[in-house]
């Protein structure tokens, strides 16, 4: 197994601001600079509810090592207003050795006052305050500051040469105003030259649809989704494909449904919110067996919850939504590359098996922008089977793994009618039970084909553990950190991450904790979705299973993960 | 093709003296008037008694759920623009629970027709109020009387900017197949408002009623004027039939046409190594 960042090898710093402030481009450029370099870098950015002007903060972290988790904690923080950082505070950690910049008219609360705080007139070094703190940074971490010259012309390209000037000047005071000897400098940052790309979650799945072969986009703006919509509306017109923003959510998965039907590859990609509204939509792609792709990027829930931070408790919605025994299937990614890769599956088994396929993503993956490596994102790509009839066309025929053939309209003999009533294999609606239960059986059927095909999981950590996580979507990543310190320091400890949540690979998942002494659950799910699931598909050792279940809007820590495992576990 | 080509074998569930017969009479016709090949031909519908009527017509057919057909019809038609895609359906399938999708599909001028099979009831639910049930009608679910006022589905898709508006009479084969005809032909969203009658909720009286009220529009009437239009809107005493509105304006696969030709000129699709280009900081 690779090396992987953790905390003694990554440097992770946060900007803090109001609207206007630009504490989010500051990250940016850094989290730029440091990609070109072949650096890793993860960025997160949280919002305040206001749509212009509120609180925003960003936090970069960095490591030569491949980073699988967020920050856990900062090493350096820059405040242009306190007031703005108070919102915050509950969701941001900071290390005993942080250096706290901030504008000597604001001074930092007491509660900060044991670390090492540095008053720098922003403001008045420059209107570009947020290149200023991005120069004392660089400088204080090493970053070079050639490529950071490089990100601010790139990004600025469009604004034209008035606005990049006054850009580098300011950054070139704040790498001026720097500080001797401050903070810890990072002598494990090694600069590869290799660069890697930088890329959100939402918009690798969205070029894992344009790789699979996504030719029709239907979608309705949501946040934090919104972005694989923007990025579809500028390419799909490119490949030939269309683009098409609708009323609503009912309409977006209607119109994919519809797309599907006749032939084109289809996706929607929404949140909790608009997966509700789809939900009946989804029985009638399961019961007329036409491929459909939706990507749910999870939010706070229920209702309208907190539609900018991350949680994982649309699990429940995902595996049962849409009354009658509806099969579907739901995968789950683990980070930004994993998004590409999920959703190429995603298409596959939809297209194989002609259902409807839910991806899980969520905010702190969908928003997230993380490192990449380029020669990763390649995927197989499937096919669907267009059937050509000859004489008498069965579209619903009974078959050995409830796959019967398709054909889409175009082809001479291959009519049929589709509903969502149930229908018998000509596609004739029918009300007999004897039909009804046949056809339950063979579009249950393609979930065995499908368990069968798609084991997706991901496994780490001790061979024989002592103590096995499971964990599903965006918590892998903070948990595999966890698994490794621990096991650095001498515990035996393991993780099984499924990637696809219905089918469930059962049988490797009870094999997993089947090897395990004790068992945790993590997830962030006040409602514990994910171990409620599990209880319901595997056995669990009683007395021995203990579960770390929070509500989402606060990212999952190592220290969280490894704190649950010693008292919850261990104790 | 011939009308007789369009009959699949599967006999209609609805009720004898039912105004749908004809209409699906009239379906035969105009896809045969208009020159459609079934298997390049796709019938949409929702819900509702006259939402099975895809099952009788030789086409690929698609009976989906209750006030979606619009939006199904408008994947398909994007995505395989050589089908001609019909959508059918009752009132209370387009105009209450799909109405949101009736107003964006008409604004967008997606190139399909919709064929409304109005009786003022909703039918398969066995008679309760609908959106078209006149102010004051004793039903099911109206004991004391609708207290709602009846929407005219014509005057609605005219200002929502539908390009062909027209309404027929089902009892009127011949006039309903030649407005079906046109409205199949027609490029953009053409919306045909059929007056079916419902004779189990609404009785033998719906029938007599709507055929005593039936005038052909004047033959002078501008096609291309909006307020000339909606005048044949709202009428009581008389229901006028014909084309209503007719006017020529760009489809929404116009658009998307135009929008290629923005996004990439001339140039050949990207590859991959240009998309990622995007995600390259150097």
């Amino acid at each position: 197994m690779r090396d992987i960042a953790h905390m003694e090898n990554a440097i992770t710093f946060s900007i803090v601001g109001s609207g206007g402030d630009g504490a989010v481009v500051a990250g940016d450029l850094i989290a730029m600079a440091c990609a070109a370099r072949g650096l890793h870098v993860m960025k997160t950015e949280a919002y305040g509810p206001q749509i212009r002007g509120g609180e925003s903060s960003s936090t970069v972290r960095i490591s030569s090592a491949p980073l699988v988790a967020p920050a856990e904690s900062n090493d350096a923080l820059v405040v242009f207003r306190f007031a703005d950082f108070a919102r915050f505070r509950s969701e941001m950690a900071l290390s005993p050795d942080c250096v706290v910049f901030h504008e000597p008219n604001d001074p930092p609360p007491a509660e900060l006052a044991a670390l090492r705080c540095i008053a720098v007139p922003f403001g008045e070094l420059a209107r570009e305050k947020n290149m200023v703190a991005i120069g004392i940074l660089g400088a204080m971490f090493d970053i070079p500051g050639d490529e950071i010259r490089a990100a601010i012309k790139k990004r600025f390209r469009k604004k034209g040469e008035t606005v990049i000037e006054a850009n580098l000047k300011a950054f070139g005071v704040g790498q001026a105003f720097q500080p001797a000897s401050l903070g810890r400098r990072l002598e494990s940052l090694r600069y590869t030259g290799t660069p890697h790309l930088l890329m959100s979650g939402n918009e690798a799945a969205a070029f894992g649809a344009l790789h699979a072969g996504c030719t029709f986009f239907a979608g309705y703006p949501i946040t934090p989704s919104s972005e694989i919509l923007h990025f579809l509306s500028d390419w799909l017109p490119r490949i030939g494909g269309a683009c098409v923003q609708t009323e609503d959510e009912l309409a977006a998965i209607g119109a994919v449904v519809g797309a599907s039907f006749a032939g084109a590859k289809a996706m929607t990609a929404t949140s909790g919110p608009g997966l509700s509204l789809m939900a009946e939509m989804l029985g009638l792609s399961s019961i007329a067996e036409i491929p459909s792709v939706i990507v749910d990027v999870q939010r706070g829930g229920p209702s309208t919850g907190i539609p900018t931070k991350s949680e994982q408790s649309d699990l429940f919605h995902a595996l049962y939504a849409s009354h009658g025994d509806t099969p579907r299937v739901v995968l789950a990614c683990c980070d930004v590359e994993d998004a590409f890769h999920t959703t190429v599956d995603a298409f596959n088994i939809a297209e194989e098996y002609q259902l409807p396929v839910i991806v899980l993503s969520d905010q702190l993956i969908g928003q997230r922008r993380e490192t990449v490596d380029a020669a990763s994102l390649v995927h197989d790509v499937v096919q669907r089977r267009i059937a050509l009839p000859v004489d008498e066309y069965k579209r619903y025929a009974y078959t050995e793994d409830g796959v019967s053939p398709m054909t889409i309209p175009g082809i001479e003999h291959g009519m049929y009618q589709t509903n969502g009533l149930e229908h018998d294999e000509l596609g004739r609606p029918s009300s007999m039970y004897v039909v009804h239960e046949q056809m339950n059986d063979k579009r249950h059927r393609k979930l065995d084909a499908i368990a069968d095909r798609y084991r997706l999981f991901r496994r780490f950590g001790a061979e024989h553990p002592e103590l096995g996580i499971l964990c599903w979507g965006s918590s892998a990543g903070t948990v595999r950190e966890a698994v490794e310190r621990m096991n650095g320091m001498g515990a035996s400890v393991a993780a099984f991450v499924p990637r696809i949540l219905a089918p469930l690979p059962a049988s490797e998942l009870q094999a997993f904790v089947d090897q395990c002494e004790r068992i945790l659950v993590v997830e962030l799910s006040h409602a514990a979705q994910f171990h409620r699931y599990l209880r319901s598909e595997i056995d669990l050792p009683r007395g021995r299973t203990a579960v770390l279940a929070r509500s989402g809007g606060k990212t999952l820590t190592v220290s969280e993960v490894m704190a649950a495992a010693v008292e919850k576990v261990m104790a | 093709m011939n009308a007789n080509d369009f009959k699949s074998d599967l006999k209609p569930v609805w009720c004898p003296g039912c105004g749908d017969f004809a209409v699906l009479n009239s379906v035969y016709r105009a896809l045969a008037a208009a020159g459609c090949a079934p298997h390049e031909t796709v019938l949409v519908s929702g819900i509702g008694c006259s939402s099975r009527l895809p099952g009788y017509v030789e086409t690929y057919g698609f009976n989906s759920l209750h006030g979606r057909a619009l939006p199904i019809a408008i994947g398909a038609k994007v995505a395989s623009p050589r089908m001609t895609v019909v959508a059918v359906g009752g009132d209370g399938d387009g105009l209450a629970i799909g109405g949101n999708h009736f107003m964006h599909a008409a604004r967008r001028n997606v190139d399909i027709a919709y064929i409304m099979m109005d009786n003022e009831i909703y039918g398969l639910t066995k008679g309760q109020a609908g959106p078209t049930t006149p102010t004051g009608d004793k039903t099911k679910s109206t004991t004391y009387g609708n207290p709602d006022p009846a929407i005219d589905p014509c005057a609605l898709a005219i200002s929502l900017g539908a390009s062909w508006v027209a309404r027929g009479f089902s009892g009127d084969v011949k006039g309903t197949t030649e407005l079906m005809t046109r409205a199949i032909r027609h490029h953009g969203f053409a919306f045909l408002n059929i007056l079916s009658p419902c004779v189990t909720w609404r009785g033998e009286e719906q029938h007599k009623e709507l055929r005593a009220k039936t005038r052909a529009i004047p033959a002078d009437h501008d096609v291309t004027s909006r307020e000339a239009a909606l005048r044949f809107t709202g009428e009581h005493d008389v229901l006028t039939t014909g084309v209503l509105y007719e006017v020529a304006r760009p489809t929404l696969l116009d658009e998307l046409a135009q929008i290629e030709r923005r996004a990439r000129g001339s140039a050949p699709p990207p590859t991959r190594d240009q998309i990622l280009q995007l995600f390259q900081m150097r």
